[in-house]
């Protein structure tokens, strides 16, 4: 892969659900707690204003005025919490001329009493107004001698901190049950990701055996979401095994369409052997070399990674019969030495091309007697590749030759003598197969070809 | 001996069945393979030369349905596809032998000649028959170092009879043989060429090796033996 196509690579499908998951479910589980939160605050506000409500009804009732006006406490107001300094929660009662507040406020700055009408009462948030104190008032009239009416304001003022343990207790246990039920979510969330990704993984590996060449098509059972790619897929992949065998049939229509005109022309040349036609002859024999060379390349670099294997003894005894056909009356002998089980993991008319070509010049140089064995290249890994020896009992390859006859293969561009245009073949083969070839001397006196062809 | 061509292309047809016929076969021609089906059924031939890319009947199956039909004769593949698949296909339909176009003259009329005398049985391209040696390649005969000059006709009689040993050959057999099937044929044109033959090959009349077999035909006796 490029340093470009990694740099733009999308972020993966199951971080890309995970991310939006999570983002999701925070925002809505916060969503959530903010209005569980701010429910259960007003629900508690309410509580309180009830209580300080009832806080008033106690005040009053350990009130007493005297008829200047003046303002009498039991010293019990009935809630232990008014006598007690700094308890959090404060009364005050305010007539015209005389104020009094709750034992409670002691050393704490209560803000202002502001009186207000009689018969009305408001319950007033913690605010900066209110000197950060929830605060209830109610304004009642006394009734003092000579129809003289006192109007007198209790007010009932309590820290926001009595609130707290409270709130904080109820925010403690939705936010923990908040995260859970988050945790809960994202571990199904991912449970979800792995079942709804499963045939995805699937595809991939099946694409992937499709490559190595185990698979020829996507066979499975795809959900439908995914049957046109599946469909497609195979689409694809027909369509280039399609090509392929067209690309060769264009290959040998062209081979044919080019070789019947060469042979025209060389069965219309006179034998005469003058200097013309000799150089028809050689310019013919040139235009059918590079014809098999470079069409043999081209057929061997199209080859197709999903091949099946090739059986190699069945192929190796098909030839065989067929080369003692051809050799019928020169009485040779073929010995072939390979396991029945072994196979050619390449395409079969390279291996026939490949072993057809060495073994008929093992029959065409040698003295009637060819060998040809074949192993795999690895025993733990029989799609490695194949190594091939052909032996052959005839005059053998002289040593300052070897090399040379091989050089020539290669470069294709000189005439290769004596073992002629199939050597050519084989080298274009082995090359297609990154494989090497290796002339030695045989065992039964004559020259020893040695291949090794790679399929992995 | 007489050859059947099976070649669609008319340029390659009509050099080689000039090619065939200067080596003194008698030469049939067809350009499709249907026709190649029925020229194979019908004619007596001795070899035939079949392409593989033919229109009508592709050459494989040809092959394959001269053989189903119990006909024997050698079959020579000329193809351009040089592939061994191809090649073990063809010869696994039925075919002894291909060649590769572009091919040599020589290399075809060697083909031609090794298939004919394969199917003989004579290992061997040179034929001794007494003091007589035959070279089928060259198409040649000496008597001891002396080479015998038989005309064309002369010849191609003698090779039949040498490619039959001891086998009855009629009149007709022979004409069938040595001329192609729109020729004229005259079977009095035979017993002159048997005679012709006779006189060249054995002037004292010792060896005698073409018996006539009174209204059947001709039979060569003195068995020839490959050098």
């Amino acid at each position: 892969m490029s340093i470009k196509a990694k740099q733009t690579r999308p972020i993966s499908l199951r971080l890309r659900l995970v991310v939006l998951a999570v983002l999701l479910l925070t925002i809505s589980l916060g969503l959530v707690g903010f209005a569980l939160d701010a429910a259960f605050h007003r629900s508690s506000e309410a509580g309180l204003r009830a209580r300080m409500e009832s806080l008033v009804y106690l005040v009053l009732a350990a009130t007493e005025v005297g008829d200047d006006g003046s303002l009498m406490f039991d010293e019990n107001p009935g809630d232990p919490r008014l006598d007690q300094p700094g308890s959090g929660v404060y009364a005050s009662v305010t007539g015209d001329n005389d104020h009094w507040t709750s034992d409670s406020s002691l050393g704490i700055s209560l803000p202002d009493p502001v009186p207000i009408p009689t018969g009305e009462s408001d319950f007033l948030p913690a605010s900066d107004e209110t000197g950060f104190f929830y605060t209830y008032r109610c304004g009642v009239s006394w009734e003092l001698p000579q129809d003289r009416l006192l109007p007198v304001t209790v007010s009932i003022l309590v820290d926001p901190q009595e609130l707290q343990p409270e709130l904080r207790a109820f925010r403690k246990g939705l936010w923990q049950s908040l995260g859970l039920t988050g945790i809960i979510l994202v571990l199904a969330q991912l449970v979800l990701l792995a079942l709804g990704l499963r045939p995805l993984r699937r595809i991939t590996e099946d694409i992937s055996g499709i490559e190595s060449g185990k698979l020829n098509r996507l066979e499975g059972n795809f959900p439908k979401e995914l049957e046109p790619l599946q469909r497609n897929l195979n689409h694809l992949l027909n369509t280039e095994q399609a090509n392929q065998v067209r690309y060769r049939n264009a290959l040998d229509s062209l081979a044919h369409s080019l070789k019947t005109p060469l042979s025209v022309i060389r069965s219309s040349l006179q034998s005469d052997g003058s200097a013309k036609t000799v150089a028809i002859e050689n310019a013919v024999a040139d235009m059918q070399r590079l014809i098999a060379t470079r069409l043999q390349r081209a057929a061997a670099s199209s080859r197709s990674s999903n091949a099946p294997a090739v059986e190699v003894k069945t192929q190796l005894e098909r030839l065989v019969l067929s080369l003692k056909r051809v050799y019928s009356q020169e009485l040779i002998n073929i010995d072939v030495m390979i396991d029945p089980d072994l196979e050619f993991f390449g395409e079969q008319r390279d291996f026939l091309e490949l072993t057809g070509n060495l073994l008929d010049n093992g029959c065409k140089y040698g003295k009637g007697q060819v060998r040809l064995s074949a192993q795999t290249i690895d025993a733990g890994e029989p799609r490695a590749g194949i190594r091939l020896q052909v032996d052959d009992n005839g005059p053998g390859i002289a040593e300052d030759q070897r090399e040379q006859l091989l050089q020539r293969g290669v470069r294709g561009d000189e005439r290769v003598e004596g073992h002629g245009l199939g050597l050519a073949i084989v080298l274009e083969i082995v090359r297609a197969y990154q494989g090497d070839i290796t002339i030695t001397e045989s065992d039964l006196g004559g020259a020893r070809v040695s291949v090794t062809l790679l399929t992995r | 001996m007489r050859i059947l061509l099976v070649e669609d292309d008319n340029d390659l047809q009509a050099s080689l069945a000039e090619i065939l016929r200067g080596a003194g076969y008698a030469v049939d021609v067809s350009g499709d393979g249907i026709e190649g089906l029925f020229f194979g059924q019908e004619y007596p031939l001795d070899l035939a030369i079949i392409d593989l890319g033919l229109p009508g009947l592709p050459g494989l199956d040809l092959i394959r349905k001269l053989r189903e039909h119990e006909r024997r004769f050698p079959i020579l593949i000329l193809t351009a596809r040089a592939d061994w698949q191809d090649k073990v296909e063809g010869l696994e339909a039925g075919a002894d032998d291909y060649l590769t176009k572009p091919f040599h003259p020589e290399e075809l009329k060697a083909r031609v000649s090794a298939l004919l005398r394969r199917s003989a049985g004579h290992a061997q391209p040179v034929i001794e028959l007494g003091p007589l040696k035959i070279d089928l390649v060259s198409q040649r005969v000496y008597n001891g170092k002396q080479e015998i000059d038989l005309t064309t006709y002369e010849y191609k009689v003698f090779e039949y009879l040498l490619m039959h040993p001891d086998a009855v050959v009629t009149k007709t057999v022979l004409s069938e043989h040595i001329y192609e099937e729109d020729a004229d044929r005259d079977s009095n044109v035979i017993e002159v060429f048997v005679g012709r033959l006779r006189r060249k090959i054995d002037p004292q009349g010792l060896l005698n090796p073409i018996e006539t077999l009174r209204g059947r035909g001709y039979r060569l006796s003195n068995p020839p033996r490959a050098t």
